[in-house]
Order: C-alpha cells, then structure tokens, then sequence
C-alpha cells in the first residue's frame, strides 16, 4: 500500500529535473519482489537513495542460526505509524509533489507518547497510528521532530488507545558484540524478531545535513516487511534504538541508539526544544609527528587540531582558534584522533560528548594548546543557529520560497533546492550554485542567502530572458538583494519605469518593464494556474 | 569566447600503407603526412610520454610549403610526407602552426621533394548546395580517395582541437573519415576548405565539417612576418537584446539594434575599454543587430567574424551606447590569456614541481582529464576561471596533485587534489612561486591549502634524505619543469 510516484519536470531542457522519485520506505513489503531497496549509507535521505533496488543478496538466504523467530512472548509496545506525506516541488515552489505514504513502527514511551524516526514524517500532512493486534486506528500529531538527530515525537492520543501497552525504557548497557532483537510486524500482527549483532559503536554521518552523533551498526539479516520505514532495535525488553538505514548488500543496519534518544527526551522536556547543542568546530587529528613537532606538541599527549572556527559559534565565543590544539574538553583528556574515553563506549569522537552528553546551554570547560602553552577558556554549549546559515542543509515541512516578477521566478538557495537534480546533484546541479552551498562557510559573514532567478514563465515581459538558468542576483533597483525578502521590498518600490536586476553571472542586467510586469500578474496567476506569486514565509 | 564542449572526433587515422601511383588534377599536389607523436603524461609529468603513430593529409601551397590540420602533426616527434607516385618518405618539419584554428604548414628538409608538385590555390565560400570534392587517405584502403558531397551548412562552430575556440566553419555531407584531416576539399580546381573534424557515426550521419579559406587565408597572412600571433578576441561577453523593457531602459531605441556587454575580462582587448551593461550598436560602422548578426560580404554573420579577420594590434572601432549616449570607443585587438588555461595545450611538457613526493602541478585542461575524481572547488576553479574572474587573483591555480608515498609524506594523502593558498606564509599563484617558497629558510616547510584548516608539514632535514629515496622507487627523472 505505498505509492510509487515518478514525477518528472516538463519542458525545461536544462532546469532541475527530479529523478523518478519511486518513493520507498526501508523495507516496505511492496517492493520485495524486485528485491530489497538498497539505502546506502551516508546519503542525505531514503527518498533520494531508494532508487536503486539490489537483487543480489536477499535477506531470506540468512544462515539458519540468524533466521527470525516467530514465537509468542508479550506484545512489544510498539504501534504502526502510517504516514501521509507530501514534499514541495522546490524547482516549481508553488507545487506540491504527489503524496507518498510511509508505514514505520512507532515505540510507545512510558509516557505514552511515540518515538519514531524524523525520516518518517517529514512533510506529513496525516499521521495516524494503527494497533497491530486490533488494527485500531487513531489520528496523532506530531509534537517535537529534530531533523539532524533523525528523532520525532508523537503526542498520545486518547488514553484508552494505548490501555494495554506498556510503554518502552531505554537500554542503557548495550555494548560491542551484544545480540539484540530488530523488531518488526508480520501483516497479522505477530512480532517478528530479528536476531542482530552490534558489531561497531561509533559518531557518524546522519541521513541530513553534516552531523555526525553516535550510531550503532548492526549486522542482521532483515526482510521486507510492511511498516519497516523505521524500525526499534530491543534488547531484553528495553529499547536500544530506532533503525534508519539497511544495506542489504553488507547487511548492516545503521541505528539511532538510546544515549541519542535519551538526550532527545530530555531536550524535548524544556521548553522551547533546544536539540543538540554544537560547539561550531571542525578539527583533524594530530597523529602526524611532523605536524605536533610543529606545533610543538609534547610527545606522548593526545590533542585534535582545530582546522575550523564557525563565526558566531559557541567555540567563537570562547574564543577557540584556528591551529589551537584541543587537549581537554571537560576534564576529559583528548586522544591524537580526538576521542575521549566514554565511561560506557570506550574511545569515542568528542562530538558525542559535545552534543549528545551535553546539555544546551551547559558550560564547558576546555584546555588548548596555543603557541607553546596551555590555554583555558570555557563557553555556552548551544545548538547551531540555522537561520544564519547561507544555505540550508534541508527544509522540510514549510513550503520553498519564491517571488515571481514579471514571469522570471526567483528562489533562494538551499542543499533541498540541489537535490531535485536527484542522488547524484553534486555533480549534476549547477556548479556554482553547488560550490557557494558547499563552501559557505568561507563566504564573508554579510553574504546573506544566496538569490537567483531559478527559472522562467515565458510571456511578453521575458521576450528573450527564455534561456536565463539559475543567475545570482546582486542588486535590485539599486538594492543590495540579500534574501527573498529583499528582492520583494526592492520590487515594491521601483525607482522608475524600470526595475533594474543586476545578476552577478552574464547577461549581467535584467530590465522589467513595472507597469508590464504588474499587468501580467494576473495572467501569470491564470495561466500557470498559481494561487500566489510569491511565498515569503517558508523555513528558515 | 569558450563554447560548449562538442564531442568531434579529428579526423586523424592510425594505420600505415605504400604510397600510390602519380595520378592527374589535384593528386599532383596531395601529400600523405605519416606522424609519429609523443602524448605527454600529465599524471605521471617527469614520463617520456606514450608514443604513437598517425597518418593525414596535406597538400602542397605556394612557397614549397605543404598545409595540414595542427591535430595530424600536434607533438610530433618525427614527421615524413609521401607525395604520389613517389614511394620515398621525406622527412618534413613544422614551420607554423595554429592550434586555436587547427592549422599548420609544414616544409620539408631537402627541397627536391617539391619537384613534379603543383602547388593548388585558394578559392572563396562555396555556395550553400555546391558541389565540393574532397580528397585524404581515409580508412578503407590505401590509396589516395575521393569523396563527393554538397554544401550543408555555413556557420561557427567549435574547433575540437583545442576546445575552446569556435570560428567559421563549414559542413559538408560528403564522406570523412579518419585519415581526411588535413585533406583539401575541392571546387572548380581550387581549395575551398581543409577537411579537418565530423562526428563519429554513432552521433551523427554524413556531417563533415572543413576549415573555409577566409579560415585559412588569415592564418597564412598571420605567419607572414614569421610567427603565429593567434586569433583576436573582444575578451568580454555579449548577449542578445530581444527584451523590449531592457532595450528602452538602456536608452537604445533604433529598433533590432544593439548586444548587451555582460563582463568584461581584464586582460584583454576590451579592458578599461568597455564595461558591464554596455550596448555595441555597431562595429567598424556595421550595424550590430540585437541578436548578434552583422552583415558582412552579403552574409548575416556573427559579430565576432569582424574580429576574427583582424590581427594583433589592428584596431576596432565601436559605436556604444553607454548611460544613455552614444560614444565612439577603439580598441586595440589582443588575445586575453585566461582562456589559455581552459584550452588542450600541444608541443608542451607538462610543468611540475616535486618536493618530499608531493606533486604540484598548474590546473589546466590537460592535467584535469589526467585526474579521477575531481572535487567540486577543482571543478568550480576550472569551469568559472575566466566568467567568475578568478585569473585576477590566481594567474595559475596550483594543484597538490599527487603524494608518492613515502615515511616523510604518510599523513598528507587525505589532502590529495587541494588548491594551494600559501608555502611558507608566502602566496602562490604561480608554479613559479612554489619553487620560489621552497627556498625560504626554515625548520619545516608549511603548505596551506585553500579551505583546509590543518596546514600540512615537512620537516626540512628529512627531506633531503626522502627526495632521494623518492626519485629512486618512483623513477622520477627531474623534479621540477618551470
């Protein structure tokens, strides 16, 4: 019961086109029969990885000694989530794709409240959730949701919905080499268990953006099966965490694991929901002798290079530097790779503890080497400030901005914008736009979001702006243009009989005619059938 | 200006056969040219190179001189012509040659190879529809060929050889084939082309382009005074003015008149000359229409063919409309150098400077196809070079290209493929200035790469010791071309 749904973009012969969007859950049972999608780790998200489906190594040829076991034990307390989702269209942002439904298991909590993955319902436009046993449905709504964390709440419904489950508690042991259950739902209801070995306990990359958070990779031979878009890792009873990719080719699965979880349950406790705090720094290791003989590192201490100081950052604050040597975070010392000694993992990167031990808002105490010395200075943990980012990593659940003058549509740049061009849109976006996304944190601090006309409604005003594509735009009527909202101020208030669009790439000067492109506003609106031309309260 | 890359195969074959018998009308004058070539490495720079053989055509001009494609004779090491009838290989050299127009003009050492040669003559374009004939030694047999076909099209088009410049060419739909470059294609006894580039069969059926005679024509007068000055350029960008609220914000109102100037590059003809948002109505008092066309000889032409006839210094004169009025600006015509780095190179060595196994090497077109995943900063630097400006900061962008692994460099391979910004605290923007910063004093040398905190370093003492270890295992002859 989930819907494929290709959608191409018609007539453009060099606009963002989106890739046959088949839309896949994890392991929805529909598309078994052409084998198992493939999500590959690392990438942005399961919609964009699910294309490609993988035929050579079904789950079913497990050893028998990993086969599921079916078998009566007490009812998890876990509910199916059925979501209905629709994504915007951002090359033609007043469009809504064609909705897709995702099946997962939700955990209902101690509190009755349900954890899924974020993945799950992002863009949802209905949640409902469904008893596996009686298949007794309810609305339910979305409470908290932490894209970068892969996390999402859902408020409980009606009290007697969840009578007879016993909500879920999170492991707190779990370690390398232990055998836990996956979980999932035959179509009747009967719980289906997984056996799976934690085989690495590690920070790595999250399905969006650039954060990295723990994750544990389990080795596990899963099906197919309905309601498999998320799916809850148990071990004894107690939750160790919430499935977001299966690679089916390796067999490993890469879960959100419980010290995660756990920090977004206490996060989600305060208001307002401050997520995971971000010291805003990126660092190497220091493992090369000629690198610590320059800068002159004792032998035999550890420390992580600081190869990168976010403006506005917590880390800028306290005034780390750049070449400054982390050697203590906390009291806790840091290795050459820049790991600390976690009381329950082991070596683990610092950006755990950071972000996931840590609280926003906590102080943290932090000793680095600098020019020979050690240096103390402490700041404010806070989570990242995305509003002053240049370009967002994703935008979900609020529609794209636009503004569209005269016929000629302009947008602002964000990595969702790149991804119409499908997987593979580092390489097949536009170049430049591509590059100012990718190294935005080396534009100057003033740069704003990033303008650009994105493409064209032809009509009598654009006579021979037909082949413009995805030009920066620098000044509008004389107005510097540092985000939409500019550009739409600077329209409202022509200087002339002109508005003059400065672009930063050739042709290098738009002129519209005002009065022209006023007049065409309501042809635009009726031939291209838009309830409005111009969508200025989108995400941040 | 840089075109789009077209996918043209050069019209070069790569098989070897005897010279055919002397026969009548142009076979007189038409040479076999057979090339052995050496293709430099530019992954492995210090290589001799791979070496290969090719065979085109030519055909003997006035002067005792023979005409070719520059592809069929572009780093050649040794070259002979066969002319028919005559069975000796004569060893030949490369007096001039046009990589920007893909020309060249041979001689050869003992100049008794000329005799029983009738030097052919140039005519004019042929009319669309025309009838032409064109003569090589393509694949499919030995002998001299024919082939016969009409005039398709005359038009710009991009010249493959080098792959950024475009000019006049012509396309015809008689057979060529691999072995045609260089050839003469034929009417009423005269040259009126040089078959030089066509689409595989795969693309395209029957489309052959040749390099027309005005082509031709302006690269014999450029070598007249002995040396190829290369084509003229405008160095800035143009684009059509069809947009009736532009053309009237812009204060042009004769009507299908007039390109906008969208940049202008530096170096270069135009610099200090025109600006952004400038309106070329006319160029050398030919009225420019609002979609680039001239009238020229009777022919609606692009603009640019005015500056293609034109050579190094010669002076253009536009009519320009600026702020709202007209001004009469001449420029004197140069070739901008920016565009040099987004063109093949020929006849060059790799350059190069190796220092404790770290490879450095200038961006440019050779040394990207040399280079498996390239990144998108490599690929933004190359591709907007000259449209974004970046030459004014980086007159070379240089790449840590390679790291032949060694103790002294085990840390540095995550950094493979990085821009260079500074060695030493000094600034590189040239190879030169790597040599250069090498040579500052020092404990250790610092190389800092654009967009990477953590510089990398190489303690100076252990290099001495590493840079001989390194040439020996990796068989490096010298470590540095400037």
């Amino acid at each position: 019961m989930h819907s494929s749904s290709p959608s191409f973009f018609p007539g453009r012969a060099c606009g963002p086109r989106r890739t046959a969007a088949i839309f896949a859950a994890l392991l929805v049972s529909a598309s078994f029969s052409q084998g198992m999608e493939t999500l590959k780790p690392y990438l942005p998200n399961a919609e964009a990885t699910a294309a490609p489906t993988d035929q050579t190594a079904p789950a079913t040829e497990a050893s028998p000694a990993m086969a599921p076991e079916t078998e009566t034990r007490p009812l998890p307390p876990v509910v199916r989530v059925n979501v209905a989702s629709q994504s915007y269209n951002f090359s033609q942002p007043w469009r809504k794709n064609p909705p897709v439904l995702r099946q997962g298991l939700g955990v209902v909590l101690t509190d009755g409240r349900i954890l899924v993955t974020a993945e799950l319902v992002n863009n949802h436009t209905y949640v409902e959730l469904e008893k596996p046993e009686t298949a007794l449905k309810a609305a339910a709504q979305v409470e908290v949701v932490d894209y970068d964390a892969n996390l999402a709440l859902l408020a409980a419904p009606a009290a007697e919905f969840l009578q007879s489950i016993n909500g879920a508690r999170l492991d707190e042991t779990a370690a390398v080499g232990d055998r836990v259950e996956i979980l999932q739902l035959e179509s009747n209801g009967t719980p289906v268990r997984t056996p799976a070995t934690i085989t690495t306990i590690e920070v790595g990359a999250y399905p969006v953006d650039e954060n990295a958070f723990l994750l544990f990779k389990l080795s596990a031979p899963l099906q197919s099966r309905e309601n498999s878009f998320t799916v809850p890792v148990f071990k004894d009873d107690r939750l160790v965490g919430l499935v977001m990719r299966y690679d089916p080719r390796s067999q490993t699965a890469d879960v959100v694991p419980s010290p995660v979880i756990q920090h977004f349950l206490d996060a989600a406790g305060r208001e307002p929901y401050a997520g995971f705090p971000r010291a805003g720094l990126t660092f190497s290791d220091t493992r090369d002798p000629q690198l610590r003989q320059y800068a002159k590192l004792p032998n035999g201490t550890g420390g992580a290079y600081i190869t990168k100081v976010l403006p506005g950052s917590p880390a800028a604050a306290a005034g780390l530097k750049l070449g400054d040597v982390l050697l203590r975070v906390d009291g806790k010392a840091i290795d050459q790779d820049g790991n600390y000694e976690d009381p329950r993992f082991g070596k683990i990167s610092l950006a755990h503890y950071v972000s996931t031990v840590m609280q926003a808002g906590q102080k943290l105490p932090v000793v680095v080497w600098r020019e020979g010395a050690e240096v103390q200075v402490e700041g404010a943990l806070a989570p990242r400030d995305r509003s002053s980012m240049i370009s967002q990593p994703y935008i979900f659940d609020a529609p794209p901005k636009f503004v569209i003058v005269g016929g000629l549509v302009f947008s602002e740049l964000s990595r969702q914008y790149l991804r119409e061009w499908g997987p593979d849109w580092p390489r097949e976006a536009p170049l430049h736009l591509v590059y100012l996304d990718r190294y935005q944190s080396e534009l100057p601090g003033d740069r704003g979001k990033i303008v650009f006309v994105s493409s064209v409604l032809p009509g009598p005003n654009t006579v021979g702006y037909e082949n413009l594509s995805h030009e920066v735009v620098e000044e509008v009527n004389g107005r510097p243009i540092k985000s939409l909202a500019d550009l739409a101020a600077a329209v409202d208030s022509p200087t002339g009989q002109f508005h003059r669009i400065k672009l930063a790439e050739d042709p290098g000067l738009v002129v519209l005619d005002v009065e022209g492109s006023k007049s065409e506003e309501e042809r635009i609106k009726r031939d291209y059938r838009l309830p409005s031309l111009r969508q200025l309260d989108g995400a941040e | 200006m840089p075109t789009a890359l077209l996918r043209l195969s050069l019209l070069i074959a790569a098989f070897f056969v005897t010279a055919a018998q002397a026969a009548p009308g142009p076979a007189a004058s038409m040479v076999r040219i057979s090339t052995t070539a050496q293709q430099p490495d530019y992954s492995v720079p210090w290589n001799p190179g791979n070496v290969g053989s090719g065979v085109g055509a030519g055909f003997v001009i006035e002067g005792k001189r023979i005409m070719t494609n520059a592809h069929v004779v572009s780093n050649a090491t040794f070259i002979t012509v066969v002319k028919e009838g005559d069975p000796t290989p004569w060893e030949a050299r490369v007096l001039h040659v046009a990589h920007d127009c893909d020309l060249a003009i041979l001689g050869v050492y003992d100049e008794r190879f000329f005799e029983g040669t009738k030097p052919l003559q140039f005519g004019g374009i042929p009319a669309l529809e025309s009838t032409v004939s064109a003569y090589g030694y393509p694949i499919g047999g030995n002998r001299l060929s024919v082939t016969t076909g009409v005039v398709s099209r005359i038009d710009f088009q991009p010249y493959s050889h080098s792959e950024v410049d475009s000019h006049l060419a012509i396309q015809i739909d008689a057979a060529i084939n691999p072995g045609n470059s260089g050839g003469p294609v034929m009417q009423d006894g005269k040259v009126v082309g040089v078959a030089f580039q066509g689409f595989s069969g795969a693309v395209a059926q029957n489309v052959g382009y040749m390099i027309p005679t005005p082509v031709v024509r302006r690269f014999l007068k450029d070598v007249e005074d002995g040396t190829y000055d290369r084509y003229m350029d405008l160095a800035a960008t143009y684009f059509p003015m069809l947009n009736p609220a532009q053309r009237a914000a812009l204060g042009v109102e004769e009507p299908d008149t007039g390109v906008l100037i969208g940049s202008v590059f530096d170096s270069g003809s135009s610099a200090g000359k025109l600006q952004p948002g400038d309106v070329i109505l006319s160029v050398d008092g030919l009225k420019v229409y609002s979609d680039g066309k001239i009238d020229l000889d009777g022919e609606r032409t692009e603009m640019a063919e005015v500056f293609e006839r034109k050579f190094k210094g010669d002076q253009v004169k536009l009519e320009v409309m600026r702020d709202g009025s007209k001004q009469d600006i001449a420029l004197e015509l140069d070739r901008p150098w920016p565009f040099e780095m987004q063109a093949r190179s020929y006849d060059k060595r790799p350059r190069f400077v190796l220092v404790g196994g770290l490879l450095f090497q200038p961006l440019s077109r050779d040394f990207l196809d040399s280079q498996k995943g390239v990144d998108t900063r490599l690929r933004y630097f190359f591709d907007y070079y000259v449209t974004d400006h970046l030459y004014r900061e980086y007159p070379e962008v240089v790449v840590l290209s390679e790291i032949l692994k060694d103790p002294v460099n085990t840390y540095v391979a995550p950094f493979k493929g990085g821009i260079v910004d500074k060695i030493n605290g000094q600034r590189i923007r040239s190879l030169q200035d790597v040599a250069a910063a090498f040579e500052q004093p020092g404990e250790f040398h610092v190389i800092e790469l654009l967009g990477e905190g953590r510089p990398i370093v190489l303690e100076r003492s252990a290099l001495a010791e590493a840079s001989e270890r390194i040439r020996q295992r990796y068989g490096v002859t010298t470590e540095q071309n400037l």
